[in-house]
């Protein structure tokens, strides 16, 4: 059958994820730049509140923060716009022969694609401190392999459940807000959690977040435990989303 | 023979809500039993069944609402049928929505190019064929701008080209033949007829049945869902014509109007009425009432219409019949867009230069209808007639409808 070849699959996804970065900024006169606008606004929110107004006597602040808001926004943004992407993209989903969960994998790696883009600003503040990443960044890309299966599992997941309850966008927007807080992101995980310790990283993007950080700010490799539990919620997740999908998709067709 | 294609007994239904169940009244609705009261089921297809063999075009005929768009949807195995099954072999690519993934803010080349590669192509395959389709849909000047700033024609020309550049085993096409002007319609037909004589499957639709007719080597004609009837061209149109009478009818009837009337000895008219022809005047070259032509003569055929408020725009068809034969017609699809803005109260002014045809009696039957040809608005059939009388005697017995000016003489040979 014609069309299925690996290097065709390749070039759909390439294509669609740069249609998706073209067209997201295309008519906007700072372009792909806006990309890195909301994690710089947000770090220097954060670094004003939590570095003066309330310290947390966190050392290396800025970019203890930064290094975390980065896989944070990929996993926000994509999960967030993961309930629209199949509304919004009713043509293609409509279309014979195309499979939808493409469009949640190019959402994904457009997402990630703004991550990459940024680096350069965290190894740049990470220089700056005298600190350079070094051979532990050779555990990034298991690191965004997990959170990418985890992003996409999601997306599928509150993407088809939305086409049927539109519900489910602002019961992500929440849940999303919510997680925000339980994730690592401007604080450290606090000592006294003791016991709980294993609870709270049961929450993948924790586990994620405290690896990054690990490999970014302090040039160790990641724990393995968390990141091994992360890995395997994030699979779970994929595949039940998936799941999900695949069960669901001929009735989206008629709804979207 | 082998069957590429084939619809067993497929029956599809939608359940319309009137605004969509939130997911507090799907938990009520499962925790109770009960049926929402806001739901409402309609049928949109109902136990079609068919077979389409390897090399075939299959024509699928009925007006807008009467559920080609989903059958066909339902062929590509988009979405799943309600009950029976779509059976399917080799890769069936569909044209059902022209221009699906484009982007207004990218430009015609990018959207080409992405839609090349929708289409099951390699980005090298793409490029490979980019400046021949470009060229198809006579773009060259602005494949570089954005889409949103191309007019609509030149949208589907782009669309229609970049979805029949890429040659499936079976295409499957909705209502494309309404792309552009006639003269790039005629292009795109050119298109699928060589598509067929590599060997291509094709399965089209049309509200049209003209189109489908030069086309088709088997029509079904489909109405509310269900087949009326699938075989030959001709017997579909026949058929097809029936089911438009019979739709007018009922429509007529809601409407309070008389459907069907006679008139005179031989004339018949019926419509709705929601549009009518007021007057029809055949007139000569010097504007007399032409109840002689001579052959080869000028005709001028002066149609007075009225139409009600809600009525935007008409189509209309003009013929010359002679019992029973079709000697010519003419149809306009969209009144408004072909020759002007309607009053309430309109003339239209249409001149044959030349009407060559053999002397005898000859009507001229006129009909409007709505733009998506869906009842009959009024027609008028054999209710205006003219005479054609020869111009210059002729010595020869001539028989049908045409005059072709015979000279004939002996040649002796040595």
């Amino acid at each position: 059958m014609r069309g299925r070849s690996v290097r065709q699959r390749f070039d759909l996804v390439r294509s669609l994820v740069q249609r998706e970065f073209v067209t997201s900024y295309r008519r906007s006169a700072l372009g792909w730049a806006w990309s890195l606008l909301l994690p710089l606004a947000q770090l220097a929110v954060l670094v004003v509140v939590f570095q003066y107004l309330v310290p947390l006597g966190i050392a290396r602040y800025p970019a203890f923060v930064f290094g975390a808001l980065l896989p944070w926004t990929w996993f926000s943004t994509s999960v967030t716009q993961g309930c629209g992407t199949f509304i919004a993209s009713g043509d293609l989903v409509r279309r014979p022969g195309f499979e939808p969960a493409v469009l949640i994998v190019a959402s994904a790696l457009a997402g990630f694609v703004s991550y990459v883009l940024a680096l350069p600003i965290l190894i740049g503040m990470l220089w700056v401190e005298g600190r350079p990443p070094g051979p532990s960044l050779m555990w990034f890309p298991l690191l965004a392999a997990i959170e990418g299966v985890l992003i996409v599992g999601l997306g599928l997941a509150v993407g088809t459940l939305n086409v049927f309850y539109r519900d489910v966008q602002y019961v992500v927007g929440v849940v999303v807000m919510l997680l925000f807080y339980l994730t690592p992101v401007f604080y450290e995980i606090p000592a006294t959690l003791g016991a709980w310790r294993g609870v709270y990283l049961l929450n993948p993007m924790a586990a994620l977040i405290e690896g990054y950080r690990a490999i970014f700010l302090h040039g160790t490799s990641p724990d393995v435990f968390p990141i091994l539990t992360a890995a395997a919620v994030s699979a779970v997740v994929a595949v039940a989303g998936y799941a999900a999908y695949r069960r669901a998709i001929p009735d989206v067709v008629d709804l979207v | 023979m082998q069957v590429v294609l084939a619809a067993e007994g497929v029956s599809k239904r939608f359940r319309t809500t009137r605004w969509r169940p939130t997911l507090k009244e799907s938990l009520l609705q499962r925790i109770t039993g009960g049926g929402s009261a806001t739901d409402e089921e309609v049928w949109a297809l109902r136990d079609v069944s068919f077979e389409v063999t390897r090399g075939d075009a299959f024509g699928i005929v009925g007006h807008n609402g009467a559920g080609k768009s989903t059958l066909l949807r339902l062929l590509c195995g988009v979405g799943r049928p309600t009950s029976g099954r779509v059976r399917r072999q080799g890769y069936v690519h569909g044209l059902l929505e022209l221009g699906s993934g484009f982007h207004g803010d990218l430009t015609g080349r990018e959207n080409l190019r992405t839609g090349g590669i929708l289409s099951g192509f390699t980005d090298h395959e793409v490029r490979s064929r980019e400046e021949a389709i470009i060229a198809f849909a006579e773009l060259e000047d602005t494949i570089d701008q954005p889409v949103r700033t191309y007019s609509s024609g030149m949208y589907l020309r782009l669309a229609f080209a970049v979805a029949t550049h890429f040659d499936p085993d079976v295409l499957v096409v909705d209502e494309v033949l309404a792309v552009g002007d006639a003269r790039f319609q005629a292009k795109c037909l050119d298109r699928l007829r060589a598509f067929r004589t590599r060997g291509g499957t094709l399965v089209i639709t049309s509200h049209v049945a003209e189109h489908l007719q030069t086309l088709c080597d088997e029509v079904l004609v489909l109405e509310e869902g269900r087949v009326v009837m699938s075989g030959d061209p001709e017997e579909a149109m026949q058929c097809y014509e029936d089911v438009l009478a019979r739709r007018t009818e009922r429509r007529a009837a809601t409407l309070g109007a008389d459907p069907r009337q006679l008139v005179g000895e031989h004339g018949i008219r019926h419509g709705t009425r929601e549009a009518t022809i007021t007057a029809v005047r055949l007139l000569d070259a010097e504007g007399h009432a032409a109840e002689r032509l001579p052959s080869g003569g000028e005709l001028v055929v002066e149609i007075e219409f009225e139409r009600a408020a809600g009525v935007r725009d008409v189509a209309l068809t003009l013929a010359i019949h002679r019992e029973g034969a079709k000697a010519f017609e003419l149809s306009i699809e969209s009144v408004t867009a072909t020759v002007g803005t309607l009053d309430g109260r309109s003339v239209l002014h249409c001149r044959l230069p030349r009407v060559p045809l053999l002397p005898g009696p000859y009507w001229v039957n006129v009909g409007l209808y709505p733009t998506d040809w869906s009842v009959v608005y009024d027609y008028h059939w054999q209710m205006h007639g003219f005479g054609v009388t020869d111009a210059t005697p002729s010595s020869f017995e001539r028989a049908g409808v045409v005059d072709i000016a015979p000279e004939c003489t002996l040649v002796r040979r040595a």
